[in-house]
């Protein structure tokens, strides 16, 4: 580890077992779809076979007949749902839109989009049942790419959407799939462009990827006669899911309850709602507690993949500097507006200081599942494009692509395309810490072997978190939470508790409860939880601190003022008179009861986040297979609470990178059919396809947050795409720009390079 | 559909159910036996998160029917560990934080066992070969194969 | 004295500014100083007394989620961009 200014602590940096591990290595940890609740029946999803059509008839009179068939819905039993905007959690969300996507009313905007549901005595019989819905489709002319989708004779998804300039609300004159469009511009690229020593242009693809959780989406809802509704879900916010069910079902707030079972991956895919109301109107309809659990092909075509893009880039470079960047950014949103392009046009250029850029991002619709996030949304591609381009300028300049990156490294005061300037960031310090790595430093030799590099950013989230401390009189304490954990968070924000405190961690005991138990968390994603609700437990712990301070002072009969709070001890100033935690916890009844403390808060003070990797790959030019020979991902982690988890955090982040950068892919026919919908052809990495992934903490603590902690759980899939990329360059002499370089690929490409 | 009825020994139990032709083993284990240790991850034999020992071979529970499981010796995560005494396995897996959601670690945990029971010493090459039938997601795999080192090294300890 | 970076596409109703430098001591404020000067700006980016939801507030180099009543620093750096989601 590369540690800058960072003091003692006695449990952060430390590695205990998780509280939650026990369960979740003897099989009894309760994962969404293992609930069993009394009277329980199973729901179904109809789903469209058409890529773009127009419902004209839904007859589902003989499926309600069908043997064991308790309820049937369609969009019918919506509400009807204004076209209104509601924050879910970190993006703001068209409540309309998502009921379309829940239950199609009019048409079906892609193959996989939900028309119906079933619910009955067992999955078998709802399954059968569905077959016996008959739906009546004109079918439409359906467009998949993203370009194609930007034509004048596109295909409309919607007749009625118009391009939105995204800062100006200014909308197009004609309707479009080009659902918003925004611009950063800064300095002079022409100038600059004339002025430079190399110019490079290129033309970047990337293929829509699923975030490959291993547990499909579920929900278990269950309607009381009175309205109230309780939903038993894997998710990654279970507030966000409550006020979307809410809003979706036109109830009070207070009416939903949402229990959060342990989440079997998310990366941002279950951030969405897919079931929730389904389930919610079945058990309405059959009075009984409903489960709806997708099938794997379900998660593939009918969830929230990431979106395929197109990224022209074309950057200048001056002797050692990058001094031009002209890009422009398409993004497929899917059958509804949202992409990630946003992030993407931001997180592009963060690593640097440009002065001459001009960025342009286009959100357009085709017909594919809409996207939802997926770590990092929108960086990776963009990273994919611009590290290349880096690689490609500082050859051509003859500078080692890790100086390069270091001589134009963004710092603090340097600002993003959008005009924010950076707080104390830690770019130049991971790519130190890269060049000064034994992975750098060892040779690579043998042919068809190669090296690359990439940098990468995320900027981390903030935003609102809610917890409550509760002090037991034997000195244990209980750690109330909201925060769904997803990789280690109950460690790491018990871990801050501890420190706060100054007490052990084996003593605190963190649960993540439901919506009726603990005020508003947003969601666990945007690598905000270690930092947010991290921040609300120290909050929550000084507010235990300075109880306890006042109990002893009302014990000792002094001013608060004599009486300091230390590791655990409160001791009397003057005369040296102490407590342990434990000893003052064993007297609260007497000294003025419960001793608890809350914080509630928007978390402020966010540190973004750099990651710069090195990997070495070998190349078969025969098969067109990339062997990962090593890997080393060096990351500003701002505080490592847990280093393992960290660790863990940056190596699954790679791995999804390398797995985004060989293999991944939607392959979808003419008829827009995903023909890969299966583990088997969506080729996700094996413990087969890599080697050990090193890890290197950089830890320069984020000012903004009592320990120092910046997000960690995005940054590392930024950079794999283009440092395995350019690896394969330094390797083969061919430059992709095409993802997923498959082995099919490689050997065409190598072929047509040497026949 | 009419049920069968079927008898197995399951972790050291002999348990017996009705299940249909139709229903997985995988399915048995978790809506009959409420065994829910097992998980579903795709359903076609691509994911390894229902992975059971049967009559001493690692199978994906997804792949075998029900009424197959008659007369057969079951293992699921849920016999690894001894009461509360953790499989060197579980306990390794715990130390090298060697999950994150932990939706694979049951699936993981039996592999890794069923490798380890018959090749003690097997390196990091095998490992992972043994194990690429089991994906996962959120770990990117480093941590896992160290914890099937660790506890294959307890093992042979232990044995010594 | 807060320091705004006009958003590209709005610079037009600036005369083609990028930066600019107002007095203000709330959000809502600000966007007035600014329209003082850019025509039409604070019709563009507010609705229904708010910032339009794509968009998002970022100041002193964090995006926050700012009501038209949180109060500036003065010396504060200011803008708007688009409103972001993680994953």
């Amino acid at each position: 580890m590369t540690t800058v200014e960072k003091p003692q602590y006695r449990v952060i940096g430390t590695r205990p077992i998780r509280p939650d591990g026990v369960e979740k290595v003897t099989g009894k940890a309760l994962y969404g779809a293992d609930i069993r609740l009394l009277g329980m029946i199973y729901g179904k999803v109809l789903r469209s076979p058409h890529a773009h059509a127009c419902i004209l008839r839904i007859d589902t009179s003989e499926a309600e007949r069908a043997p064991g068939v308790l309820a049937v819905v369609t969009h019918a039993d919506l509400p009807v749902a204004a076209d209104r905007v509601e924050e879910l959690g970190e993006s703001a969300v068209n409540v309309r839109e998502v009921a379309e996507n829940i239950l199609a009313s009019q048409k079906v905007l892609y193959r996989g989009h939900a028309v119906a549901a079933v619910a009955a005595t067992s999955p078998h019989l709802a399954e059968e049942a569905l077959q016996l819905i008959k739906v009546e489709y004109e079918v439409l002319p359906h467009v998949l790419d993203v370009l194609d989708a930007m034509r004048d004779d596109a295909p409309l998804l919607d007749e009625n959407r118009r391009t939105k300039t995204l800062m100006t609300g200014e909308l197009s004159e004609k309707p479009s799939n080009v659902a918003s469009y925004n611009r950063f511009q800064g300095g002079d690229v022409e100038a600059a462009f004339a002025e430079a020593d190399v110019v490079v242009e290129r033309e970047f693809r990337t293929k829509m990827v699923h975030q490959g959780y291993i547990e499909p989406q579920n929900s278990t809802a269950n309607w009381n006669a009175d309205g109230t509704l309780t939903i038993w879900t894997s998710t990654q916010g279970a507030f966000a899911v409550r006020n979307l069910v809410a809003e979706v079902l036109r109830k009070p707030i207070a009416q939903v309850k949402v229990v959060p079972m342990e989440i079997g991956g998310g990366f941002g895919g279950k951030l969405p709602i897919y079931l929730d109301p389904v389930a919610a109107l079945l058990s309405k309809k059959s009075g009984r507690p409903v489960k709806i659990v997708m099938s794997r092909t379900e998660v593939f075509e009918a969830t929230g993949p990431t979106s395929g893009t197109v990224i022209r880039v074309k950057a200048a470079a001056k002797g050692d500097r990058l001094t031009a960047v002209k890009a422009s950014l398409f993004y497929e949103a899917g059958a509804f507006p949202g992409s990630s392009v946003g992030a993407g046009s931001m997180t592009m250029l963060a690593p640097y200081n440009v002065e001459n850029f001009v960025i342009d991002a286009y959100d357009v619709v085709v017909n594919k599942p809409k996207t939802a996030a997926y770590r990092a949304p929108g960086a990776p591609a963009a990273a994919f494009a611009i590290e290349s381009v880096i690689d490609e300028l500082a050859r051509h300049q003859k500078v080692d692509p890790l100086v390069f990156r270091k001589v134009n490294s963004a710092r603090k005061g340097t600002k993003m395309v959008n005009g924010i300037a950076f707080p104390r960031i830690g770019h130049e310090e991971c790519v130190e810490a890269a060049l000064n790595s034994d992975h750098y430093r060892s040779p690579i030799e043998g042919p068809y072997r190669g090296r690359g590099v990439a940098s990468g950013y995320w900027f981390n989230g903030g935003m609102q978190s809610s917890v409550v401390v509760a002090v037991n009189t034997d000195g244990t304490v209980n750690l109330i939470e909201g925060s769904t954990d997803i990789g280690g968070t109950r460690a790491s924000l018990a871990m801050q508790l501890a420190e706060t405190l100054g007490i052990p961690y084996e003593s605190i005991r963190p649960s993540v409860v439901d919506t009726d138990s603990i005020g508003h968390n947003d969601v666990t994603g945007g690598s905000r939880t270690t930092f947010a609700t991290g921040m609300a437990v120290y909050e929550a712990g000084m507010a235990i601190r300075r109880e306890m301070v006042a109990r002893a002072a009302k014990l000792w009969g002094l001013p608060e003022d004599d009486v300091e709070y230390d590791a655990g001890i409160i001791r009397s100033k003057k005369d040296g008179r102490q407590f342990t935690f434990k000893e003052l916890a064993a007297q609260s009844a007497r000294t003025g009861g419960p001793i608890t403390g809350k914080a509630s808060l928007v978390a402020r003070g966010v540190g973004g986040a750099y990651g710069t990797h090195i990997v070495d790959v070998e190349v078969d030019p025969d098969t067109g297979k990339v062997t990962i020979l090593r890997y080393t991902a060096v990351q500003d982690v701002g505080t490592a609470i847990h280093p393992s988890y960290v660790e863990g955090q940056i190596q699954g982040g790679v791995v999804q990178g390398i797995g985004w950068a060989l293999n991944e892919e939607y392959v979808f026919d003419e008829q827009g059919r995903m023909v890969n919908a299966s583990f088997l052809d969506y080729r996700m990495p094996t413990a087969l396809d890599v080697p050990m992934i090193d890890t290197i903490l950089v830890e320069v603590p984020n000012p903004g947050h009592p320990y120092g902690v910046r997000g960690v759980g995005e940054v590392p899939i930024v950079p794999p795409l283009a440092a395995i990329a350019n690896a394969i360059y330094d390797a083969t002499g061919y430059r992709f720009t095409e993802l997923p370089m498959s082995p099919r690929r490689i050997v065409e490409a190598l072929n047509g390079l040497s026949g | 559909m009419k049920r069968t009825y079927v008898q197995a020994r399951i972790n050291g139990e002999e348990r017996d159910f009705l299940c249909e032709p139709r229903q997985s083993l995988l399915e048995v284990l978790r809506e009959e036996l409420g065994l829910t240790g097992s998980k579903e991850g795709c359903n076609n034999g691509n994911c390894g998160a229902c992975s059971v020992i049967m009559n001493g071979r690692v199978v994906n529970s997804c792949c075998v029917l029900g009424v197959e499981a008659d007369g057969a010796e079951i293992t699921t995560i849920e016999g690894i560990a001894r009461g509360d005494r953790l499989h060197p396995l579980q306990q390794a897996f715990l130390e090298e934080a060697a999950l994150q959601c932990g939706i694979c670690t049951p699936g993981f945990i039996i592999a890794a066992k069923a490798l380890l029971d018959r090749e003690p010493d097997a390196d990091e090459h095998r490992i992972r070969f043994w194990l690429a039938g089991n994906l996962c997601r959120c770990t990117g795999y480093d941590k896992i194969i160290r914890a099937v080192q660790r506890a294959a090294s307890q093992l042979q300890e232990a044995s010594s | 004295m807060a320091r705004v970076t006009i958003p590209a596409t709005l610079r037009s109703l600036c005369g083609g500014s990028p930066e600019l430098e107002v007095v203000a001591a709330t959000i809502d404020e600000l966007l007035r100083a600014i329209d003082a000067r850019c025509p039409g700006f604070y019709a563009r980016v507010v609705e229904d007394g708010r910032l339009r939801p794509e968009l998002a507030f970022a100041i002193d180099g964090e995006i926050l989620p700012l009501g038209l009543h949180d109060a500036i620093a003065p010396g504060a750096e200011v803008t708007i961009v688009p409103a972001l989601g993680g994953g």
